[in-house]
C-alpha cells in the first residue's frame, strides 16, 4: 500500500502548488471584479478569506484603553472631556485622567458593596506593581493561616491579571477567548511595546512606594468551618510610611479577614494612562453584613455544568461577598453526581459519561469555595424533583425507589416534565439518602450548621396511585422526618442547626418543628411569610418575583405559558426589601437568616452562565450586605448605586467573567447621563 | 419491514430507485449489524455510554431503543445516536431551515466516511465563480471537522465525491439573486456522490449548507452521510437579516464575525450593520476621521477601513451581504461635535442635552442639522466611504427614525431658517423639513453611484425605517415608493404594513413584538422565545416583490459582547426559517429539528442560549 500512498501524495502536492498558483491569478480577477467601472481608494488585494489583524481587535482587553478621553470631577461626578495631548502646543501641559482612576477618586468610595460601618479614603493615591505585594500574615492559627496564604495567591493573580499581566503561569482560572488572546499577544517584549504603543518593560517598574506589605490579624478566632455565628466583620486601614504602604486588615475570624482582602482587590485599580496599579495613600474601612446568610442557587440538574464554570461563579461570588453556594445537585431531570456508593445514580440518571461530578470535583470546589470565603451547601432534592438516577430498584432488587418517573401525560403528576417521586415506603430509598447525605458531608465539610432537605413541589396524585393513606400529605411530612432522621445519622449523630427545605403547603402546616427547620421561601403570598415567621420559622428568601434568575424567558414547553416571566432586572433584585415591606419587630427580623438567588436551569447552559448570573447577583450581594436604605420609588435606583454596580461589573469582566452590560458604554462613560 | 406500510413521508423513490438500491446495498455493507448485547438490566446505563441502538418512530420522533413506548410504530433502521436517528427522521431530518422544493427525500442509510477524504469539483463558468466555490469548499470542511464527536480521521473512508455546477458568472448578491439549488446524493459500495447545481454560487453555498445538514460526528471516529438524498430548495424572501447595532455597546470584530458564521449556517443572507448611532461613531470615515475621533469609545473600540472592507468580503463568502446604515436625521450625536471647531457651525443640535427627556427619546441626545449645508457636505462624504466599502449593487440605509421634533422646534437657528423660508413652525412644516434631508441625501447618494459605478443601469433604492414620516396617508408626498423601501417595525396588529403595501411600496419587516430581539430585559417589554419568533407571519403584498423579507434586530443597549451570542442565537434561527420557508406549521412541528440546529451552532462555537432543559432534547415528544 506504501508506494501507492507515496504516488497520491505527490499528486497532491502537484495539485495544490498549481491551486496556489490559479489562486494567484484569480486574486488579481477578483480584484478586477470588485472595481470594476471604478478605482477605488483601497486595493482589494488581500486574501479573500483571511481577514487582517493589524488593526487590533477591540476585544483584546475586556475594558480597552480610552486614549481619547480624559475625566474631570465635578459635583462628585466624572465628567467625560476629550483628550488632545497636543492642545498645549507642546503636549506636556495636560496629563490624561482615565476613567477608573477618576471613578476610584470622585464622590464616595467605589466599591461593591457598600461598607456599612466606616469608609474614609485620602484622595491622594499611590502607584505600584504587582511585585510590590507583600503578604504578612499575623494569625496564631494554623489552618487560618493556610487558608488565607491560599487566598492570598489568588489574590495576586488576579492583580496580575487586572494589571495585564502574562497569566498563563496560573492555569486556574478559564482559560476564556480573550484570555488566549492576551497570552499569545503578550509572548515576547517586542510585540509588547508594539501593541501598545509605549514601552514598557518586564523589570521592576517606578511606582511611588517601594513595597505594599498587606498585614492580615486574626487572632480571636481559628475556627474554619462555616456557621451563622462566624464573624464576617472586619477592618481596614491603609498607611504609608516613608516608601512603604501597609494595609492593615483586622478581623476576627478567618472568614472576615477573606472579605476585607475583597475590599483591598476592590480599592486597587489599573490605570491605562500609566499601566499600573493604584490604591490609596491612606484608607479607614470598617464592615460587616447585615444578613448572615447571603446566597447564590444553581441547579446542575436540568443543565449540566463544568466544574470551571461552577469555580468561576464562586470566585465572582466571593468578590461580591456573598457567603453560601448552594448546589441544587439533582433533580428529575438528571443525577450527574457520581456517588460512592450508588454509582448506579449517575449511570442511570447522568446526561453522558461527560456531564458528571465525581467526588474529587464536590471536593475540589469545595476547597475553592472556602478560598473566596463561600459554603457549599449540596441539596438532593427530595421526595419531589426526583426521578432519572432513581429508576434502578428493581434491576438491583431494591424495589421502587421513585415512582411516576417519566410518567405521562406530566402535568397530573407533576410541575414540570419529566415526573418523579420518591417512594416513601420503601425503606431503601431512606438508606440511599442517607449513604448520600454521609459522603456529600465527608465531601463538603461536617456541619453543625446548615444543610439542605429540598422538600419542594410535592405532587399527591401521584402518590395517590399507589397508596391508599388518606393522609398523603401526612406522607409527606413523615418523609422529612425520616429523612431529617437520617441526616442525623449521616452527620454523626447530630442534626444540623438550620434545616432548610423550600416553602411549600408543607410548610404551611406546623408539621415540621420549627426548632430545626428554615425555610427557604419562594412562592406564595404576604400573608404565608408572615405565617411562617408567626410559626416561629427561619427564613431564607428566595422570592421569585424578585429572586429568581432564571425568569423572563418564555416557556420552554412546547405548550403552555412561561413559569414566571418578566426577566428580573438587577434594579428589581436590588430593590427587594421584603423584611422592610412587611415591618418585622426585633424578634421577627432576627428569624431572618438572609437571602438566596435562584438559578435554575431550564434555559440556560454553560454558555450563557455568566452573563445570567451577572452583574444581577451583585445586586442581591449589597441588598444582603448592605441592605442600604430605599426610599425612591419602584424602580428608581439612585445614580450613586448606577456608578458604583457599573465599575463592579467591569471588575467582574475584568476577571475574565462575561457580565451582562448594564446600558450602553456611553453612560457607562458618562456617569449620571442616563439616568 | 412491517412498519413500511404505515409510513407516510413525502419519499419520491421512483426515478432513481435503482440508485438508491445500490446505495442500500452499500450502506448494509458497511454497516453489518454489530450484534448487540441485549442486557434488559442494564437498559439505561446503556443510553448514557451511548451503546444503544436509537429508533425513528413513525411521528418522526426519535427514541432510544430502552425508551421505546409501547403501540408507537417504529421504523426497521436502528441508529447508532440520537443525532444520526435525527439526520433523517422525519421529512426534513435535521436541515435547518426546512427545504421549499417539492423534492425532499432522505435515505435512511448511512454512509461512514472521513471529512479529510472528501474531493471537491468546480464546475463554474469563470475564475471568480471557481474561487469562490473553492473558498466554500474550504468553509465547508472547516464546518465538517467541527461535527466530529471523536476523531475526525477514518481509516477506511468511504470516498465522497462533490461536484457543485453553477451557471452564472456573476457575484452578485442583492433582491435579485436566484439563490436556489438542488442536490443530489447517492452511493454505490465504493463512493458516494454529492451532485449540486446552482445558478449562482450562493445557491451554491446554501446547498453546502444544507450537505452539512446531512451529516453528523460518528459515536466512533469520523463521520456520517445520508447516502441518498434528494433535494430542491429555493428561498421564500430575497432579504433575510440580522441587525447588529454596535452603537450602544461596541462589539470586537471577532464577536461580527461569529455573528456572520452563524447566519451563514442558517442562510440568512443580510447582515444589517447599525453601526453608529447617537452613542457613539466606531466606524472610520477616511474622508472626515473627525467621526471616529469626536466619536469613537476608545482607540481600540474602532472599525478601522480596512476592518470593514475585510468583513464585507468575509460575509459574502458566506452569502452575506452587508448592508451599512448611517442613520439620520435623529440617532446621530457623538461623533458630530467637532462641526463649531473646524469653521461648520453645529452640524448636529441637542447634542448630550439634558435633562435628555426634552431633546430626544434616549440618551444621550443628538440630531442633525437639516439647515447646515455643511452637515449635508459631510454627510456626502461618509456615504462615499461607504459606497466604496461595500459591492457595487449594494445600496445603503439611511435611517430616519425616531426624529424628535421638539429637538429642532428648541433650536433657533432651524426655527429661524424655517421661518425665513416661510414655514410655519406646525408638524407638517417639520415633516417637509425632514423628507427634504432625505430627499436631499438620496441625490447625494445618487450622484456618488453614478461617478462610481457607472455601469449600475438603474438608480438604488436606499432603505428607510418607519417612521411619522411614514404615515400611510402622508407618505406618498415626503418619500416616492420608487426610491424608498421602508423597514417598518410595528407591532404584528399594526396596519401600518398592509397600508403600506396598499399604496405599492416595498417593505422589509422588523415586526417589534416578535423580532426585537433585545426586549425583554428593559422597561415594560416582553421577551419573545424562539416560538413566538418563529411564528410571526409575514403579510405578502399585491406584487410578489413587495415584501422583501424582514430582520430580527439586535440593539445594543444591554448587550455587549458578553452576552450577544446568547441573545441572538438560536432565536435568530427561528426567524431565518421563517424567511427562507415561510413555514404553514407551527413551532411545535419544528422543535426537534431547531434543538439539533442549536447544538450545531454550539459545535460551531457559538454561544446559543439553551431553549429547554437537556433531559427533553433527549427524550423527544416527552416535554409538551
Amino acid at each position: 500500500m506504501e508506494p501507492d500512498d507515496n504516488k497520491m501524495s505527490l499528486a497532491v502536492c502537484l495539485r495544490r502548488f498549481l491551486l496556489v498558483l490559479v489562486s494567484g491569478a484569480i486574486f488579481i480577477l477578483t480584484v478586477l471584479y470588485w472595481n470594476q467601472g471604478v478605482i477605488k481608494t483601497q486595493a482589494y488585494n488581500d486574501a479573500l478569506e483571511k481577514p487582517r489583524h493589524g488593526h487590533k481587535d477591540g476585544a483584546a482587553f475586556a475594558i480597552p484603553i480610552e486614549k481619547t478621553w480624559t475625566y474631570k470631577c465635578e459635583n462628585d461626578r466624572c465628567i467625560r472631556l476629550p483628550f488632545n495631548p497636543n492642545a498645549n502646543g507642546n503636549g506636556k501641559g495636560q496629563k490624561r485622567i482615565s476613567f477608573i482612576s477618576c471613578s476610584m477618586t470622585c464622590g464616595d468610595i467605589n466599591i461593591w458593596p457598600h461598607p456599612t460601618i466606616k469608609s474614609l479614603l485620602s484622595s491622594h493615591t499611590l502607584r505600584f506593581t504587582t511585585d510590590d505585594v507583600q503578604l504578612n500574615l499575623d494569625t496564631p492559627h494554623r489552618e487560618v493561616h493556610k487558608l488565607l496564604q491560599v487566598a492570598f495567591d489568588w489574590f495576586v493573580k488576579d492583580l496580575r491579571q487586572i494589571q495585564r499581566l502574562d497569566i498563563s503561569n496560573s492555569a486556574s482560572m478559564p482559560a476564556s477567548g480573550e484570555s488566549v488572546i492576551r497570552r499569545s499577544q503578550l509572548d515576547g517584549e517586542n510585540q509588547r511595546s508594539s501593541i501598545f504603543g509605549y514601552t514598557f518593560s518586564l523589570e521592576k517598574q517606578a511606582g511611588d512606594v517601594d513595597s505594599l506589605e498587606i498585614k492580615i490579624s486574626v487572632q480571636k478566632s481559628g475556627d474554619i468551618n462555616f456557621n451563622m455565628d462566624n464573624d464576617e466583620s472586619y477592618q481596614l486601614k491603609t498607611t504609608l510610611e516613608k516608601r512603604r504602604l501597609l494595609v492593615h486588615i483586622t478581623a476576627h475570624s478567618y472568614f472576615g479577614a477573606r472579605h476585607g482582602l475583597s475590599t483591598l482587590q476592590q480599592i486597587i485599580w489599573y490605570d491605562d494612562e500609566d499601566h499600573l496599579l493604584h490604591t490609596y495613600a491612606k484608607s479607614v474601612i470598617s464592615d460587616a453584613p447585615k444578613f448572615r446568610y447571603r446566597g447564590l442557587m444553581l441547579d446542575t440538574s436540568r443543565h449540566f455544568f463544568s466544574v470551571e464554570s461552577i469555580k468561576r461563579t464562586i470566585s465572582a461570588m466571593g468578590l461580591a461577598k456573598l457567603n453560601r453556594f448552594h448546589w441544587h445537585l439533582t433533580d428529575a431531570q438528571s443525577f450527574p453526581y457520581i456517588s460512592r456508593y450508588y454509582p448506579e445514580m449517575a449511570e442511570y440518571g447522568a446526561y453522558s459519561e461527560s456531564e458528571t461530578y465525581t467526588e474529587q470535583d464536590v471536593r475540589e470546589i469545595t476547597e475553592f469555595a472556602k478560598i473566596y470565603g463561600v459554603q457549599v451547601i449540596p441539596e438532593i432534592d427530595a421526595p419531589a424533583h426526583a426521578g432519572n438516577g432513581w429508576d434502578w430498584g428493581p434491576k438491583r432488587g431494591l424495589g421502587e425507589l421513585a415512582l411516576c418517573i417519566n410518567q405521562q401525560p406530566w402535568s397530573f403528576y407533576c410541575g414540570e416534565p419529566p415526573c418523579g417521586q420518591l417512594n416513601p415506603k420503601n425503606n431503601h430509598t431512606y438508606l440511599i439518602l442517607q449513604r448520600l447525605y454521609e459522603e456529600l458531608l465527608q465531601l463538603t465539610g461536617p456541619t453543625t450548621d446548615f444543610f439542605h432537605l429540598g422538600g419542594d413541589e410535592v405532587n399527591l396524585d401521584c402518590w395517590a396511585q399507589y397508596f391508599n393513606d388518606t393522609d398523603l400529605r401526612g406522607l409527606w411530612c413523615d418523609f422529612m422526618l425520616q429523612t431529617m432522621a437520617r441526616l442525623k445519622l449521616a452527620n454523626g449523630g447530630q442534626v444540623p442547626k438550620y434545616l432548610a427545605v423550600w416553602s411549600s403547603a408543607l410548610t404551611n402546616t406546623k408539621c415540621l418543628p420549627n426548632s430545626q427547620f428554615t425555610v427557604q421561601v419562594w412562592s406564595g403570598t404576604w400573608q404565608e411569610n408572615h405565617n411562617l415567621l408567626d410559626n416561629g420559622y427561619n427564613v431564607i428568601f428566595s422570592h421569585v418575583d424578585a429572586w429568581y434568575l432564571d425568569c423572563g424567558f418564555g416557556s420552554w414547553r412546547a405548550t403552555g405559558d412561561a413559569a414566571c416571566s418578566p426577566y428580573r432586572t438587577w434594579q428589581n433584585i436590588y430593590k427587594h426589601r421584603p423584611w422592610e415591606r412587611m415591618r418585622l419587630d426585633k424578634k421577627r427580623r432576627k428569624q431572618i437568616l438572609g437571602g438566596e438567588a435562584c438559578m435554575w436551569t431550564e434555559q440556560v447552559d454553560e454558555h450563557q452562565l455568566d452573563n445570567r448570573l451577572w452583574p444581577r447577583t451583585g445586586g442581591l450581594a449589597e441588598r444582603l450586605w448592605s441592605d442600604p436604605n430605599d426610599d425612591h420609588d419602584f424602580d428608581i435606583v439612585p445614580p450613586e448605586v448606577f456608578r458604583r454596580i457599573s465599575i463592579f461589573r467591569n471588575r467582574l469582566v475584568e476577571l475574565g467573567i462575561k457580565a451582562e452590560a448594564l446600558f450602553p458604554k456611553y453612560c457607562a462613560q458618562n456617569p449620571g447621563e442616563c439616568i | 419491514m412491517p412498519d413500511q406500510t404505515s409510513y407516510k413521508h413525502c419519499y419520491h423513490w421512483g426515478a432513481w430507485s435503482a440508485l438508491c438500491l445500490t446505495a442500500a446495498a452499500a450502506a448494509i455493507t458497511a454497516f453489518a449489524p454489530v450484534a448487540y448485547a441485549n442486557d434488559s438490566s442494564e437498559t439505561s446505563s446503556n443510553r448514557i455510554s451511548g451503546r444503544s441502538k436509537w429508533l425513528c418512530s413513525s411521528t418522526d420522533i426519535c427514541t432510544s431503543e430502552d425508551e421505546q413506548v409501547p403501540g408507537v410504530q417504529y421504523l426497521s433502521h436502528q441508529f447508532e445516536s440520537q443525532r444520526d436517528c435525527r439526520l433523517s427522521c422525519g421529512k426534513y431530518g435535521s436541515i435547518w431551515p426546512m427545504p421549499t422544493g417539492d423534492e425532499c427525500s432522505l435515505s435512511h442509510e448511512r454512509v461512514h466516511f472521513d471529512p479529510w477524504k472528501v474531493r471537491f469539483n468546480v464546475v463554474a463558468p469563470n475564475d471568480v465563480t471557481t474561487q469562490f466555490l473553492h473558498e466554500t469548499n474550504r468553509l465547508f470542511v472547516s464546518n465538517l471537522l467541527k461535527e466530529c464527536t471523536r476523531n475526525c480521521t477514518l481509516a477506511s473512508s468511504k470516498e465522497v465525491l462533490v461536484k457543485a455546477t453553477v451557471q452564472s458568472n456573476s457575484l452578485v448578491l442583492d433582491w435579485t439573486t436566484d439563490e436556489s439549488y438542488m442536490m443530489v446524493v447517492r452511493s454505490t459500495d465504493k463512493v458516494t456522490f454529492v451532485d449540486i447545481k446552482a445558478p449562482t454560487v450562493y445557491g451554491a453555498r446554501h446547498a453546502f449548507e444544507t450537505l452539512s445538514n446531512l451529516v453528523t460526528g460518528s459515536i466512533t471516529n469520523g463521520l456520517l452521510l445520508v447516502s441518498a438524498a434528494r433535494i430542491t430548495d429555493r428561498p421564500v424572501f430575497p432579504h433575510r437579516g440580522v441587525l447588529l447595532d454596535t452603537s450602544r455597546n461596541f462589539l470586537p470584530l471577532r464577536y461580527i464575525r461569529s455573528t456572520i458564521d452563524a447566519m451563514a449556517a442558517s442562510k440568512l443572507n443580510v447582515l444589517h450593520w447599525h453601526v453608529v448611532d447617537t452613542h457613539s461613531f466606531p466606524l472610520e470615515i477616511t474622508r472626515v476621521p473627525e467621526m471616529q475621533r469626536f466619536g469613537a469609545y476608545s482607540t481600540a473600540q474602532t472599525y478601522s477601513r480596512a476592518d470593514a472592507v475585510n468583513l464585507v468580503k468575509y460575509a459574502r463568502l458566506r452569502g452575506i451581504r452587508v448592508l451599512i446604515e448611517i442613520d439620520g436625521p435623529s440617532h446621530a450625536g457623538n461623533g458630530w461635535q467637532w462641526g463649531p471647531s473646524a469653521g461648520l457651525g453645529n452640524i448636529s443640535v441637542c447634542l448630550n442635552q439634558s435633562p435628555w427627556r426634552k431633546y430626544c427619546v434616549q440618551p444621550p441626545c443628538g440630531q442633525l442639522n437639516p439647515i447646515n449645508d455643511h452637515m449635508y457636505a459631510v454627510l456626502k462624504e461618509i456615504f462615499e466611504d461607504i459606497a466604496e466599502l461595500g459591492a457595487p449593487e449594494e445600496t445603503i440605509h439611511m435611517g430616519g427614525d425616531e426624529v424628535f421634533l421638539p429637538c429642532w422646534n428648541n433650536t433657533k437657528e432651524i426655527t429661524d431658517v424655517m421661518v425665513a423660508r416661510g414655514y410655519d413652525l406646525g408638524v407638517l412644516s417639520f415633516l417637509r423639513l425632514w423628507s427634504q434631508f432625505h430627499q436631499r441625501n438620496l441625490d447625494a447618494w445618487d450622484d456618488i453611484n453614478q461617478r462610481m459605478f457607472p455601469n449600475n443601469k438603474e438608480p438604488k433604492p436606499v432603505i428607510l425605517w418607519s417612521s411619522h414620516l411614514t404615515d400611510p396617508k402622508t407618505i406618498e408626498e415626503f418619500l416616492p415608493k420608487e426610491r424608498f423601501i421602508i423597514q417598518t417595525w410595528v407591532s404584528a396588529a399594526d396596519s401600518l404594513n398592509r397600508e403600506l403595501l396598499q399604496r405599492g411600496y416595498r417593505i422589509l419587516i422588523s415586526t417589534k413584538d416578535a423580532w426585537y430581539l433585545d426586549h425583554g430585559f428593559w422597561g415594560s417589554t416582553n421577551y419573545y422565545n424562539w416560538k413566538t419568533v418563529y411564528g410571526n407571519a409575514l403579510p405578502s403584498g399585491a406584487r410578489k416583490d413587495q415584501v422583501l423579507g424582514g430582520e430580527v434586530c439586535m440593539w445594543s443597549e444591554y448587550v455587549d459582547q458578553n452576552s450577544l451570542e446568547a441573545r441572538i442565537w438560536p432565536r435568530a434561527g427561528a426567524a431565518a426559517e421563517r424567511l427562507w420557508s415561510n413555514p404553514k406549521s407551527s413551532a411545535l412541528l419544528a422543535q426537534r429539528r431547531f434543538y439539533r440546529y442549536r447544538e450545531r451552532l454550539l459545535a460551531r462555537g457559538i454561544h446559543a442560549d439553551a431553549v429547554t432543559p437537556h433531559w427533553c432534547v433527549l427524550h423527544e415528544g416527552n416535554c409538551l
